[in-house]
């Protein structure tokens, strides 16, 4: 590669079912080590675009290379194809192990061989927990470093009798049909109140954002989760209430794992990774103050340092190996 | 590298030497040029050749051979009025569909004998005193008294000027010369431009390449194209009620004359069709960043409306990849953007357009004081009705300066000039003129007629840099008016704005 140039390529992955996955590649092929970033819950790629830049001088210097991707359903990535099989039914019968499955097919395809470093936010932090209950064997010899950013290892309905557990208890495979065929219309509702709307704003600030989120944030979180589509939402709406990996966590034993969390976390509150730590005695756990849901954008210097030492720590041990 | 920006090969086998005498020598063979030939051979005029450099009839339809390529305005409306075509497949035909009928049309015409195909037309010599242009090209010399320019306004592809584009060791591409023996599938492409022809090709090209980044620097206003296959009982409706087909054609033709009202007159007029691509793409572009870089910040109509279905989801694709940043350089495997991106790169197409207000025929073809048209034009190519040009004795040009429109068929304004051009020739053969000039003065009041219907024009207003402008700013490309209105000032020879020479002698005439 010449000096001064940032190599970009963009590739499409396709899964075996038939879903096309829109990757970012940056950097040259003959890095040391891979980076994979897996971003959350109707959100995109652009999710972690902030912690990128971070790490861009690594990948400029040649010292690492950066694969983003968005999510089967999520920014320009497709469900599973058409003509395949099951697709009618692929969103009754999603789960997040699809999702683990989708990012094991990416780092064959993408980055066959070398070490690789994981990290995930939020849902993407539950898809390498289902990659690592299904392919334990991927863990140690090549992903060798996980950072799990404001995710959960299972029981994500609130304990108690809210309304949200009784909710999730009705989204049974049917309801989950309806909901698709109202996504229509709910979409046009959605339209109505665009991200730039205050209204809006105000909405996603409180669910997702901590104390210290600026206006910008919120806009540009607000725009990322603007481009998901309603039937991203609901479609993965009851597979993060299935999703439990509390007891296959074992793999993940074998590599170093940071564990990140903000202390006013709603949708993954601090105690989930809290249990993440019980289950992985060897994780750090940083619980980042004045912080909601967002960490990739309201930390991303916290962030970024955690892989930066998950980075270190993999090719090092690559060095000694 | 493997490069299809030449222009085409030519062939000098030959004989050099003989020289052949003409009547009338045309250049070119697309639409103007055939509509020319035809309306000769059709009034038995037939002492008359068409110059043509490539191997066959049909101009841009023969040229435009890149997946994906057609008509912006319906088949029905874009071909000639003497020969509809009631057999058109779909309502906006496909490049093969057009090119054949242009072919079959020059054949029911008889005019293919008078063609003189690899004839590239290297320069062309108004000599005075035998009173006749002196024509050299590539298939030999030829001496004519009248000499009809109809080489097209979008014949000669424009490369962009981006530093190591010839150290690119992969494939470069020109739109207007694709090289269908070439594979795209599974290749890292980039597609500069985002006009016309990249619209078409873009979605055309991206399902079978492995990536593709498409390379903007504005984007265009798009759309949704209303095209359909035609049925066969309408087919045969056509074939069956006479007239049927031109009522349809007029009905195209006035409902796309009521754009003119927003473009020309009233720029109010163009809210709606502004209002109708922002739905378009908001319907097809859900991204709200991709969305604002697909946004134009000027009036719709300043540059040419596009149409189509599929080039955004196209561009937001999953192997797909929209790059605002401006073009640094080329290297032998990459195209590297101003903000230091480098994306390795293995087939380049040059979506990049024409020489449009810089149009290389004028380089070639000298007037009686032996200066180039190109030279007489450098401040803006000026004529009277489009057509004649003072100090150019018996040259007419076809599709020359204002004649184009970009919200109708361009066939319209061919057909119009067409009639103004044999109503000089039938004119000068009953008064027995060897030689007819048009004024200085006739062309300075064409000049400030165009100006004036120009000015407020969206072309003009609309805040934005067009192929429409030459480099002073003015408008010297497009009609700015109704297109009827262009019909009405070309539907006879304006002899008065004329000078004619009677054959035998030398001297003008007592002005008219
Ligand atoms: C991709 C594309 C799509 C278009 N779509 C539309 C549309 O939908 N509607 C519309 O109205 N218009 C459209 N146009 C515009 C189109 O160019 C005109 O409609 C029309 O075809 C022009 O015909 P022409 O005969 O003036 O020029 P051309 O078709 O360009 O023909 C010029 C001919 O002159 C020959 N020639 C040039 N220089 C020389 C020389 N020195 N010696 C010998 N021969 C020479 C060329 O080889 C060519 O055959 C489109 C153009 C392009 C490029």
């Amino acid at each position: 590669m010449s000096a001064g140039a940032l190599l970009r390529r963009v590739a499409a992955v396709r899964t075996p079912d038939g879903a096309v996955l829109h990757a970012v590649v940056d950097g040259s092929d003959d890095a040391p080590v891979t980076l994979v970033l897996a971003h959350g819950w109707t959100l995109a790629q652009a999710a972690w675009d902030d912690v990128a830049e971070l790490v861009t001088p690594r990948v400029a210097a040649g010292e690492l290379r950066l694969i983003r991707y968005d999510q089967r359903g999520h920014g320009r990535s497709t469900w599973r194809s058409p003509t395949s099989p099951g697709h009618a039914s692929e969103v009754a019968e999603l789960a997040i192990d699809q999702l683990g499955a989708d990012l094991g097919e990416l780092i064959d395809q993408l980055a066959p061989t070398g070490p690789v470093v994981l990290a995930g936010h939020s849902m993407g932090g539950m898809t390498i927990m289902c990659l690592a209950a299904a392919r334990a064997e991927l863990f140690g010899e090549r992903v060798r470093g996980v950072a799990l950013v404001s995710t959960s290892a299972g029981d994500l309905a609130p304990a108690g009798k809210t309304a949200a557990e009784r909710l999730q208890l009705k989204l049974t495979p049917g309801v989950v049909t309806v909901a698709i065929s109202a996504a229509r219309t709910l979409e046009r509702m959605r339209r109505l109140l665009p991200p730039t709307n205050p209204r809006h704003q105000k909405l996603v600030r409180e669910l997702l954002y901590g104390a210290d989120a600026t206006d910008e944030m919120v806009i540009a979180g607000a725009e990322i989760m603007h481009a998901s589509t309603v039937r991203a939402f609901a479609a993965f709406y009851p597979a993060l209430g299935r999703h439990d990996k509390r007891r296959h966590l074992t793999a993940l034993r074998n590599v170093p794992v940071e564990i990140l969390v903000g202390d006013s976390d709603q949708l993954t509150p601090q105690r989930h990774s809290r249990q993440l730590a019980e289950a992985l005695p060897d994780a750090a756990l940083h619980v980042a103050e004045r912080t909601g849901h967002m960490l990739p954008q309201e930390r991303a210097q916290l962030v970024a340092e955690a892989i930066e030492r998950l980075l270190v720590a993999a090719t090092a041990g690559r060095a000694a190996a | 590298m493997t490069s299809t920006l030449e222009t085409h090969p030519t062939d000098s086998g030959r004989p050099a030497g003989a020289v052949r005498e003409v009547s009338v020598a045309i250049i070119g063979s697309g639409f103007a040029g055939l509509g020319m030939a035809i309306a000769l051979e059709r009034r038995g005029q037939t002492d008359f050749v068409v110059l043509e450099r490539a191997d066959d009839v049909g101009g841009t339809w023969r040229d435009n051979t890149y997946p994906g390529a057609a008509c912006d305005v319906q088949s029905n409306l874009y071909s000639f009025s003497f020969a509809q075509n009631p057999d058109w497949g779909r309502s906006y035909s496909e490049q093969p569909e057009i090119q054949a009928y242009l072919q079959a049309t020059a054949d029911r015409f008889d005019v293919r004998r008078h063609c003189v195909f690899g004839a590239d037309v290297t320069a062309a010599r108004w000599d005075d005193a035998a009173q006749r242009w002196l024509v050299s090209t590539t298939a030999g010399e030829f001496r004519a008294r009248v000499l009809i320019s109809a080489a097209g306004a979008l014949a000669d592809p424009a490369c962009p000027d981006i530093p190591g584009l010839d150290t690119f060791a992969g494939t470069v591409m020109h739109s207007a010369r694709w090289n269908s023996s070439h594979d795209l599938t599974g290749e890292r492409v980039a597609v500069i431009g985002t006009g016309a022809s990249a619209v078409q090709l873009v979605p055309a090209i991206q399902p079978i390449v492995a990536s593709i980044a498409v390379y903007q620097r504005t984007p265009a206003w798009v759309v949704p194209r209303t095209d359909h296959p035609v049925q066969p009982w309408t087919r045969r409706l056509y074939r069956l009620v006479p007239g049927l087909q031109n009522a349809i054609r007029g009905f195209l033709y006035l409902f796309r004359e009521f754009l003119v009202i927003g473009m020309a007159k009233n720029r109010r007029f163009l809210e709606p069709v502004e209002r109708l691509a922002k739905a378009h793409l908001h319907r097809q572009v859900r991204d709200p960043k991709l969305r604002r870089a697909l946004t134009p910040d000027y009036t719709i109509g300043c540059k040419r409306i596009l149409i189509s279905n599929d080039y955004f989801p196209a561009v937001a694709a999953p192997n797909a990849e929209l790059v605002t940043a401006g073009l640094a350089e080329i290297r032998p495997h990459s195209v590297v953007t101003t903000d230091g991106v480098e994306r390795p790169t293995e087939t380049i197409v040059l979506a990049t357009g024409f020489h449009v207000t810089d149009l290389p025929i004028a380089g070639k073809i000298r007037g009686r004081d032996g200066r180039t048209l190109a030279d007489v034009w450098s401040h803006g190519m000026g004529s009277n009705r489009s057509t004649a040009v003072a100090g150019f004795p018996n040259l007419f040009l076809l599709v020359g300066p204002n004649v184009g429109v970009g919200h109708t068929s361009m066939v319209y304004m061919i057909e119009s000039q067409v009639a103004y051009v044999d109503d000089a020739l039938k004119t000068m053969d009953a008064e027995g003129l060897a030689v007819l000039e048009t004024t200085l003065e006739a062309q300075e009041a064409w000049r400030s007629l165009i100006a004036r219907k120009s000015r407020g024009t969206v072309w003009l207003a609309g805040g934005c840099a067009s192929w429409y402008l030459d480099r002073h700013g003015h408008n010297t490309t497009l009609w700015p008016d109704f297109t009827f209105r262009f019909r009405k000032l070309t539907r006879t020879l304006d002899r008065e704005n004329y000078v004619g020479i009677p054959a035998g002698t030398q001297h003008p005439e007592v002005a008219a």
